[in-house]
């Protein structure tokens, strides 16, 4: 199911512009300044930036924090379908698999809509348009009243085969959590379709590191996750195969004991190149803060990768997650001044 | 194997006693053969350049007088290898 395309990558060209809009990305100054504005003052500033096409277009219709978060999620979906835009390839191949990612949010999303009643509009809002399903078959999962005709449509997709084996559960416990857990393990399992061992810092390998450290890190969070909600959950049953740090059972015990767990990370392949962020989990008390601090040590180390290996795939998934973050900030930003809390608030919520 | 080994066998003797002794190709012409090589591979530097520059300038055309002398510093491995004819003829 994975993508297939023949032809030679094109990383010079690629990873010069996705370092271009790299270097424009915000960064600690501007999310100062922007923590102390109001949504105007936000949708103001971010007119001076990347994001001027974004609030021109969308300006006369909205305002306010809608505006930035419209802008957001278009601009999103434009930098990613620019990406699979420029690469040729295998190149392609990687990041397309890869924005799958965004696949499995917005069948996820639409799938939470159905549960919830919600109005189509407000689901097709929250839909973010990259990723390898169409603008057409996006809205003809919109329009599926029922998860059982959103699963029938799903039938040819990646997600077609775990959501067919989840709905039965789903059937009986009427919860959505087996068929987004099903969501995630495909995207998931898919990513490392036949890569199977590769000589060391070859392309492939390199993807295949990149996408480790990721599932590494996924993993790591739903243990704490379960760990500290205190519920009688077996971690297994949310693991995510092909990650190097942990098996299925070394989990279990780790997900009790964040000094361990943190001890553990130290003597893995991650542990020089995260020092500063495990001081970071150390010291951290509040599993948000934790999750943070996971977070941006994910992000140091997809930049250790990126620089480490420039024509590769790690730099275009070091900038896609900075990406991420960088939406996922300004939206906390945004939400949270309309919110009215305090910029200090605010800014323990910011990942850098 | 072995019939490549054979068909070789008759080969050799007939290169080796064509040229009488002497090199299989003039001064001139393995100068030629230097520039040409020498140029070929200040293109295939120039591919990764070239396309790198390229991205630079589609983010910032600023950068279009820097990505252009970047683009094309391999050529001096041209001249350079000219400098071999000069020092042939």
């Amino acid at each position: 199911m994975s993508v297939k395309t023949d032809g030679s990558s094109n990383y010079e060209y690629v990873t010069a512009r996705v370092r271009s809009r790299r270097a424009k990305l915000f960064d600690g100054d501007d999310y100062r300044k922007l923590v102390r504005m109001g949504p105007g003052e936000i949708a103001r500033f971010m007119e001076e930036t990347e994001y001027e096409t974004e609030m021109n277009a969308l300006g006369a219709r909205h305002s306010g924090v809608d505006l930035v978060e419209y802008a957001l999620s278009e601009n999103l979906a434009k930098h990613f379908d620019d990406l699979l835009r420029w690469s040729e390839g295998p190149l392609y191949g990687y990041i397309a698999n890869y924005l799958r990612k965004f696949d499995a949010w917005n069948v996820k999303t639409v799938l939470r809509g159905v549960y919830t009643d919600a109005d189509r509009e407000e689901v097709r809002d929250d839909l973010v348009r990259t990723g390898e399903f169409s603008d057409r078959f996006l809205d003809r999962l919109l329009d599926a009243g029922s998860i059982e005709a959103v699963t029938d449509l799903l039938e040819n997709t990646i997600f077609g085969e775990p959501l067919a084996g989840a709905f039965s559960e789903y059937e009986a416990e009427d919860l959505l959590v087996p068929l987004e857990n099903a969501i995630d393990r495909a995207f998931y399992t898919h990513l490392m379709d036949d890569i199977g061992t590769q000589e060391p810092d070859s392309p492939k390998a390199l993807y295949k590191d990149f996408l480790q450290a990721e599932i590494d890190f996924r993993n790591v969070r739903n243990a704490l996750r379960i760990a500290r909600s205190g519920a009688d959950i077996d971690p297994a049953a949310y693991f995510m195969d092909g990650g190097r740090l942990f098996g299925v059972e070394g989990i279990r015990q780790l997900a009790s004991n964040t000094d361990e767990l943190v001890a553990r990370i130290r003597e893995s392949t991650y542990g020089d190149d995260l020092a500063d962020a495990l001081d970071d989990l150390e010291d951290a008390d509040s599993l948000i803060e934790f999750e943070h601090a996971l977070d941006t040590a994910l992000l140091e180390y997809s930049q250790t990768l990126s620089s480490r290996y420039p024509l590769s795939v790690c730099p275009v998934f070091s900038y896609v997650l900075s990406k991420e973050r960088e939406i996922e900030n300004v939206r906390a930003i945004a939400r949270g001044r309309e919110a009215g809390l305090s910029v200090e608030e605010i800014e323990t919520e910011l990942i850098q | 194997m072995f019939e490549l080994a054979t068909a070789l066998g008759s080969v050799v003797p007939v290169l080796q006693n064509g040229g009488a002794g002497g090199p299989a190709i003039g001064a001139t012409a393995a100068a030629a053969l230097a520039v040409g090589l020498a140029a070929l591979g200040a293109g295939i530097a120039e591919r990764g350049i070239g396309a790198a520059a390229m991205g630079a300038i589609a983010e910032n055309e600023d950068l279009f007088g820097r990505g252009l002398i970047l683009t094309v510093l391999p050529e001096t491995l041209v001249i350079l290898a000219l400098v071999v004819v000069f020092l042939t003829l």
